[in-house]
């Protein structure tokens, strides 16, 4: 070693310069030989609708509408939903909250996700106002949750629904976290990621959520903003509508009419 | 020469790795990754046909039960889907053609969910004070003793 200081020393440098150039290199050719693959898998016949069939997902872009003055709390839409999606106990992919409002306080309570309908609720102030909010997700278009996904099993379909491979999921709940309405949960029996599909099976066979389907009142609405004369995507268009937590940019396609302050 | 056999062995080393990774990616990623996006393709297809739908709305009840759809839609629960008291229709009537007796629920729960005044429901919707009800306090009572679920009157 030291009695070869300048030589050793030159050769090394150049060992290394060497063997960085080389490193990047097949950086590179990886990375190039990765998009190659991905590009390459694309064949003609699948890639302009998914499942080949009627439904073609470059027609439809769906969007959920909830008047929250029409909302009565029953709980249909909510046992509606555990029934048509198998969703497992004591997790909810549409719930209802309840928001008892006073001038310097409010109280929300939402049991069992409203399931079972409320009890009547005693409250330590004078309420000026109450009222029922259903929620569910969002299917925001700048999605956070599916952007945290390591392993890319969350995406949005074409049509606008926020969906989540469990084949590919790994669990890590990281969109758990990152969904700022709480919309997701790991599922207790396949301990992957779980959340609203919009009942995804149902819509892309013409029919609505179930949510939708059995709400008695209309407060849950459902429509195509591609399509002309939709009655959601009219009032979307000339009423003024609300999105929850505007200021997080997450662009949600949920929009609510008649929402009060108190509501996040 | 010395050098080229170092540079030899350093450019074995990275093709190993590359073949490695090349091959290793060609297990572990899905064949339809990135058909239309980053995620795999086949997964919307699969979400499409997760099962059959089990909702089938009102009009499909209407099929077998005439009757009872006519008087519904002409009172007042005429917007209250069957399948909100009785269940999903596919429960009812399996897919392989087989009927299974839906739920018949003469709770008081049954009309309290929505019926009952509490904080929280519009106030223009028909709610019934349970303390002030015409015949004393009815909590817990069944009120389809004298109320038609079909084609409620007040």
């Amino acid at each position: 070693m030291s009695d070869c200081h300048d030589g050793c020393n030159g050769s090394r440098r150049e060992f290394l310069s060497g063997t960085l150039k080389l490193a990047g290199g097949a950086v590179v050719t990886v990375i190039g030989g990765a998009a190659l693959a991905s590009s390459g898998g694309s064949d003609g016949a699948e890639a302009s609708h998914p499942g080949g069939g009627e439904y073609d997902w470059n027609e439809h872009l769906w969007a959920y509408l909830v008047d929250t003055t029409k909302c009565i709390g029953c709980g249909s839409c909510v046992r509606a939903c555990k029934a048509e999606n198998e969703v497992p106990d004591g997790f909810f992919r549409t719930w209802i909250e309840r928001y008892v409002v006073g001038m310097n306080d409010s109280h929300v309570d939402s049991p069992s996700g409203g399931m079972d309908g409320f009890p009547p609720v005693q409250v330590g102030f004078a309420a000026t106002k109450s009222f029922f909010v259903p929620k569910i997700c969002n299917h925001c278009r700048a999605t956070p949750c599916t952007q945290v996904c390591p392993v890319g099993a969350s995406y949005r379909t074409k049509d606008g629904a926020v969906l989540v491979d469990s084949d590919s999921c790994i669990g890590c709940g990281y969109c758990v976290q990152a969904c700022p309405y709480g919309s997701r949960f790991i599922h207790p029996a396949t301990h992957t990621a779980s959340k609203c599909t919009w009942c995804y099976h149902r819509i892309t066979k013409g029919l609505k959520p179930a949510c939708v389907t059995v709400c008695p009142t209309q407060a849950r609405q459902f429509g195509d903003l591609k399509k002309e004369g939709d009655p959601v995507r009219g009032t979307i268009e000339h009423e003024r509508v609300q999105i929850l937590q505007g200021h997080l940019l997450t662009e949600p396609q949920c929009y609510y009419t008649n929402l009060d302050k108190e509501v996040r | 020469m010395d050098h080229a056999r170092h540079v030899f062995r350093i450019v074995l080393l990275v093709a190993i790795i590359l073949a490695v990774v090349l091959l290793a990616r060609g297990f572990l990623v899905p064949k339809s990754y990135g058909l239309y996006g980053r995620y795999r393709g086949a997964s919307v297809a699969e979400q499409m046909n997760l099962r059959p739908p089990m909702h089938a709305g009102a009009a499909a009840c209407a099929d077998c039960h005439e009757d009872q759809a006519k008087k519904r839609t002409a009172g007042a629960h005429k917007n209250v889907s069957c399948e909100i008291c009785h269940g999903p229709l596919g429960a009812h009537v399996k897919a392989d053609g087989s009927v299974v007796k839906p739920p018949i629920d003469r709770s008081f729960t049954l009309c309290a969910r929505c019926h009952r005044k509490i904080e929280g429901r519009p106030a223009k919707f028909p709610q019934v004070v349970l303390d002030q009800h015409v015949n004393g306090p009815v909590e817990g009572k069944v009120c389809l003793q004298c109320h038609d679920p079909h084609s409620p009157k007040p």
